[in-house]
């Protein structure tokens, strides 16, 4: 882990007190903060030292400091003779006996709010199954069972109204485990183990939760990418009609996914948008798509262009004015995921998975928003954040992603047409609509006519990286009917493989063909469309010189004496 | 097979526990020699052991231990083919 990590990620101070040998609790929760990227400190109380810890406002337990407590007292601990002996005593003792535990175990915890802000776990009592009495033992007066319930109850109902206390229902977890499997026996003589061993990992799952509520005190927003996040598809190519979200069975999983994302604008948390997308487009949905839950004044900031995400997520931490950290980063793409993964780290990045019916399932099962305390004013934080939506310029931070695309390892095959691939390349002509330098559209028959007509020459790719396959997803066709000058005439990447220097391998390829046929120029076209805006500067940026406006069409030409090297780091095949 | 196939899980199984390597333990290995095995992962081998070979070890076996050798015994005994 790196510095910057460190000093950015809260450390979580826990401090583990119990009335046994508590060793292996901290090793196991360690393991699992560290997996869930939570970065943990932790203080174990001395073998039953913990009332002695817990009143000495000077004790080790309050200089470490703690963020949370942990107490966890055992039943055959607390109740000492009452354990094997409980009807030593009468009735009315064990009433007495009873109220007294109440407050001792209480003061314990109510001692700790005194002393510390730190939050308190306080384990209730495990109700054992055995009584002396049998059946009669729910006869009595108030029977020996009986009075571990009503401790239970009165703890639960003492600590209700307390926002710093806890009560952990240790007699649920223990009945979920099953209680004649809580104690080894052989472990509990030998080393005073209450719980066996292998039910450590579930036990601190649950503790889990408050950690995490407790680092996710700091969670304040969700930056969301939009196309296959909010809506089904891409809007750039789909258009309003074609987006999926409403009441049908692909539509539902964003609708309601969009509802979850509302509640939580309702309890506090803050919305951004970080996509890449003509901001027209984009934000003709909200204004328009009549199935949109969220609205443009649910979000704090959107950035909506064709920057990096990253330099987007600086950007909109800036404008928010709340640290990266306190930001979470739900994107449907992998690559998008893993950029921000690796150049802010800070950044929690929610790992959503491929089926859009997983989406609500996944953000109901994150824990990060999930705060002990939520106060009215928590509640209208969303709200307040979009009020003062500051609308600022700001001068964007560039970052060097050639070495991210170089970890990337993406590999271009070029692929001969054939038989099973012209379908899908006359499907990019017709759907492909952003990176689309002339927006030809052509039918399977057209397209193979090209392929057997010996004055053109149609070129597919086939983009992988190592995230996976995206498939065949970009194309050229190349005119040769002048020898000397080569013709583009369509040029295309579908819009997931944008922007990973694909567009400038498939083209040094044309140029390395063109070369070694002699041609001495490359022609391009640019026509323009609604959508292609996007596409636009890529000639001009890959050394063509602009020759004409022909109508609307801007005619672009490279000089085949000029190099155009591929770029290193993208691996590429040819197939014959 | 079955014989090496088990002292190799055996192993494994102390090596993990105790942060050893591997090539050191053998018959002679104890509380004397490696610094790591203490009471408590004394009591994480037992569990680890009972829940791998599917045996239960009785408190007198588990006290009666001393060095891998006597583990290798207390194995043996309850029909683990070492």
């Amino acid at each position: 882990m790196n510095k910057k990590e460190l000093i950015n990620k809260r450390i979580i101070k826990i401090a583990i007190l119990s009335s046994f040998t508590i060793k292996g609790i901290k090793e196991t929760l360690q393991v699992k903060a560290a997996k869930t990227n939570l970065l943990t400190e932790f203080y174990v109380g001395g073998y039953n030292q913990y009332a002695q810890e817990i009143f000495d406002p000077n004790s080790a337990l309050y200089k470490f400091n703690p963020d949370l407590i942990i107490i966890f007292l055992d039943t055959i601990a607390i109740l000492g003779d009452h354990y094997f002996l409980p009807y030593k005593i009468s009735d009315k003792k064990r009433r007495i006996w009873t109220d007294e535990k109440i407050v001792e175990i209480a003061n314990l915890a109510e001692k700790i709010t005194e002393t510390c802000q730190a939050k308190v776990i306080l384990h209730n009592l495990e109700k054992p199954i055995y009584s002396p009495l049998g059946l009669v033992e729910n006869k009595q007066d108030i029977g020996y069972l009986e009075s571990i319930e009503i401790i239970n109850n009165s703890l639960r109902d003492r600590f209700k109204k307390n926002n710093q206390v806890y009560i952990f229902d240790y007699d649920a977890f223990c009945s979920q485990i099953g209680k004649q499997n809580i104690l080894d026996y052989k472990m509990y003589y030998l080393g005073d183990m209450k719980l066996n061993l292998k039910y450590l990992p579930n036990l601190c799952d649950q503790y889990m939760a408050y950690v995490q509520s407790i680092a996710s005190m700091t969670k304040k927003c969700i930056v969301l990418d939009l196309d296959n996040t909010l809506w089904g598809g891409v809007i750039g190519e789909d258009g309003l009609e074609g987006i999926e979200l409403g009441p049908t069975p692909e539509g539902r999983p964003f609708m309601e996914f969009q509802k979850l994302l509302l509640s939580l604008f309702h309890r506090g948390i803050i919305l951004a948008v970080n996509s890449k997308n003509n901001y027209d487009d984009a934000i003709d949905v909200f204004e328009n798509h009549p199935n949109m839950v969220l609205k443009e004044n649910h979000f704090a900031s959107m950035q909506i262009n064709w920057k990096d995400k990253v330099t987007n997520m600086r950007a909109l931490a800036k404008k928010i004015n709340i640290g990266l950290d306190s930001m979470v980063f739900i994107d449907d793409d992998h690559m998008n995921r893993e950029m921000m993964k690796e150049f802010i780290p800070e950044v929690t990045v929610v790992d959503l998975p491929k089926d859009s019916a997983l989406y609500v399932k996944t953000l109901t099962n994150l824990k990060l928003f999930d705060s002990m305390i939520i106060t009215k004013e928590d509640r209208q934080k969303g709200q307040m954040y979009t009020e003062e939506k500051n609308r600022q310029k700001l001068a964007q931070v560039a970052i060097d992603l050639t070495e991210y695309l170089r970890k990337l390892k993406v590999k271009v095959v070029f692929d001969k047409p054939n038989p099973v691939n012209i379908p899908r390349i006359a499907q990019l002509t017709q759907k492909t609509n952003q990176f689309n330098m002339t927006t030809k559209r052509y039918t399977e028959e057209i397209i193979g006519q090209f392929v057997k007509d010996k004055n053109y020459q149609v070129i597919a790719i086939h983009v992988s990286d190592k995230f996976g396959d995206n498939g065949l997803t970009g194309l050229a066709i190349v005119e040769k009917k002048d020898i000397r000058i080569w013709r583009i005439d369509s040029f295309l990447l579908s819009c997931r493989i944008i922007g990973r220097k694909v567009e400038e391998t498939l083209l040094a390829y044309i140029i390395k063909v063109a070369k070694s046929n002699k041609a001495h120029f490359l022609r391009g076209e640019f026509i323009p469309s609604k959508k292609n805006k996007l596409a636009e500067e890529f000639y001009q940026k890959c050394g063509f010189k602009k020759l004409k406006n022909k109508d609307k069409t801007h005619v672009w030409e490279f000089d085949l004496k000029c190099e155009f090297p591929f770029p290193d780091f993208i691996k590429f095949k040819i197939n014959k | 097979m079955e014989k090496t196939k088990n002292l190799e899980k055996l192993f494994n199984i102390i090596s993990r526990i105790l942060e050893i390597d591997i090539s050191i333990i053998n018959s002679k290995t104890s509380p004397d020699n490696i610094e790591t095995w203490d009471s408590y992962n004394g009591l994480m081998m037992v569990s680890e052991l009972e829940s791998i070979f599917n045996v239960h070890f009785t408190m007198d076996e588990v006290v009666g231990v001393r060095n891998v050798g006597d583990i290798i015994k207390a194995l043996k005994k309850h029909g683990v083919d070492l």
